[in-house]
């Protein structure tokens, strides 16, 4: 009993998570494999072919470079905007507690609603973001910011690193909660400026925590969904399409199954590297 | 007496700030005066920022227009359902991580963290095939099932990291005293957890509250929809959107939500602390 009883307690967590994830993952790996009817019907096993295909598909290939892209500038701009956020937010200052509850707020609302949001703010005739832009004589007449994909993609990593900012200011506060009060004050009396204080102390402290919010950054980013598919839907000219829009679409638009299956593959690969990452990453930090 | 040096610090760091706070709150307050305009004002050009009247009405007309109060109990049903499954294997899992010595323990966080890796978005085709395997497809309580899964993960670190500050001691008092562990656990462990048990619910409660991607793709009937999957059926692919309407609902959808989250903010991002990074 005495034996086992772990076991029993941690039975039934295991099990939920082990097969929701499992059978689907599993699932995956045989329709990635097989020649799929449009209605999901396995015909026959055909080995990578449909990865073979997949790999050969432009709209892939330019998806999973917009990935790329997506998953760097809204993961480089999350960080470069948290870590002083972090900083500041940590200092006394009056209304800090009001400042905090600001910079968390998207954290609370659901990224669908909150596209929603930004399309209708982002609307070109009655949208309010054009009125502004004009008034303050920024754009002269009012432009149609979802209708190509060259302006709606960077709007959308903008829009992205909005809603990342909380999660990732969490951490570094937490990072910078732990550093060590007598440090600073040794470096200011011998005359360190803010500025020599942050290249020279507080960002080696604190880069294990930055390559921990850059890892998991990744990781949600590369497969986030709603900001994206409530926006443009990939389009338009699927010329915001990135690998989960376009997974999305093959499965539950065009009905191609197998191929589907195998970008699911592709993604799981590659989020299996990240994986191993965070975990070297996390790794090194408790060894040192 | 104000402190000068102190009041000047407060005022730049305000004045750094301002930019993405106004980048934050743009939305909001944006999603807020929509909701209050009449249609008319909604739809002119150029836009206005601010309504000539204050149209409380437009709630009431959108709440029977778009059949907001379905999705709504829709949405409490599975968030509430969610959160309780959720703490149900959780709540043994963590307990067993932070008092037991075990073997697998190891290998069981590791299963955890890789579960965590994956967004229900790159296994929605087998999660779609497994839901019409066990005959739940626009079923809203496969979606408790789902959301329970992905949230097992972070429960458990959560209320982990909580339970391993509760002194194991009191426990043992109380077995010496001569209760069961089962009544130890019960009297003793649960109330001190509590906290933890409350932050934990809160934000697995959120996530559900807030998840789009499997319930879009469960989710058939209008009558099943849940309050994301409602309000993006209202502005995808329709030719005319009742902009109005649709932010009055972002607003009562998001409200409630962002205001216990607000107020518990604190112990949520102390939870987060401790059980994402250590």
């Amino acid at each position: 009993m005495r034996l086992i009883r772990p076991y029993l307690l941690i039975l039934p967590a295991f099990l939920l998570a082990f097969l929701v994830i499992a059978i689907p993952f599993a699932d995956i790996a045989r329709t990635a494999t097989h020649e799929v009817s449009r209605f999901g019907i396995l015909i026959r096993f055909n080995g990578a072919d449909n990865l073979l295909k997949v790999f050969r598909d432009p709209l892939f290939q330019s998806s999973l470079l917009r990935t790329l892209w997506w998953t760097l500038f809204v993961v480089a701009g999350t960080n470069l905007v948290s870590l002083p956020v972090a900083i500041l937010l940590n200092q006394k200052f009056y209304g800090r507690a009001i400042a905090r509850a600001i910079v968390m707020l998207p954290w609370s609302v659901s990224l669908t609603m909150m596209a929603v949001v930004w399309r209708w703010t982002f609307n070109a005739e009655y949208g309010m973001l054009n009125s502004v832009l004009e008034r303050f004589g920024i754009i002269s007449a009012p432009v149609a910011w979802l209708a190509q994909s060259e302006l709606a993609f960077p709007i959308e990593i903008i829009v992205g690193i909005l809603v990342s900012i909380p999660f990732t200011t969490t951490i570094y506060m937490g990072g910078l909660s732990s550093l060590p009060e007598e440090i600073y004050e040794a470096a200011r009396l011998e005359g360190a400026s803010i500025l020599r204080q942050f290249f020279y102390l507080t960002l080696p402290l604190i880069r294990p925590f930055v390559n921990i919010a850059i890892v998991l950054n990744v990781i949600y980013v590369f497969s986030s969904f709603p900001i994206i598919w409530v926006l443009t839907e990939g389009g338009p000219a699927d010329g915001t399409q990135i690998l989960v829009t376009y997974l999305y679409k093959l499965a539950f638009r065009l009905g191609r199954i197998g191929d589907a299956a195998a970008v699911s593959l592709i993604m799981l690969a590659i989020l299996l590297v990240f994986t191993i990452i965070y975990l070297r990453t996390q790794e090194k930090e408790q060894g040192a | 007496m104000i402190n000068r040096p102190y009041l000047k610090r407060s005022l730049t760091i305000w004045l750094i700030l301002s930019p993405l706070l106004i980048a934050i709150l743009f939305p909001f307050i944006v999603m807020f005066l929509t909701s209050i305009k009449p249609r008319s004002e909604v739809f002119s050009y150029p836009p206005k920022w601010f309504p000539s009247t204050v149209r409380w009405q437009n709630f009431v007309d959108m709440w029977q227009a778009v059949g907001f109060g379905p999705a709504l109990w829709n949405s409490l049903l599975v968030s509430v359902g969610t959160t309780i499954l959720v703490l149900v294997v959780s709540v043994p899992a963590a307990y067993a991580l932070a008092r037991f010595k075990f073997r697998a323990k190891t290998l069981f966080r590791q299963f955890l963290l890789g579960t965590q890796m994956l967004s229900p978005i790159v296994l929605v085709l087998g999660l779609f095939h497994l839901a019409v395997a066990i005959g739940m497809v626009d079923n809203k309580y496969a979606l408790i099932l789902f959301y329970a899964a992905f949230n097992i993960t972070f429960a458990v670190w959560m209320l982990q990291s909580y339970f391993n500050a509760i002194p194991v001691e009191l426990e043992e008092a109380a077995f010496i005293d001569g209760c069961s562990r089962w009544n130890a656990v019960l009297c003793v462990f649960i109330p001190l957890a509590l906290p933890a048990l409350v932050v934990t619910s809160v934000f697995t409660f959120i996530n559900s509250w807030n998840e789009f991607v499997v319930a879009l793709t469960l989710l058939r009937s209008e009558e099943n929809f849940t309050l994301p999957l409602k309000i993006f059926s209202l502005v995808g692919g329709r030719y005319s959107v009742e902009w109005e309407q649709v932010m009055a609902a972002v607003l009562l959808a998001t409200l409630p939500v962002a205001v216990v989250f607000t107020w518990l903010q604190k112990y949520l991002m102390r939870g987060m602390m401790m059980g994402a990074i250590k």
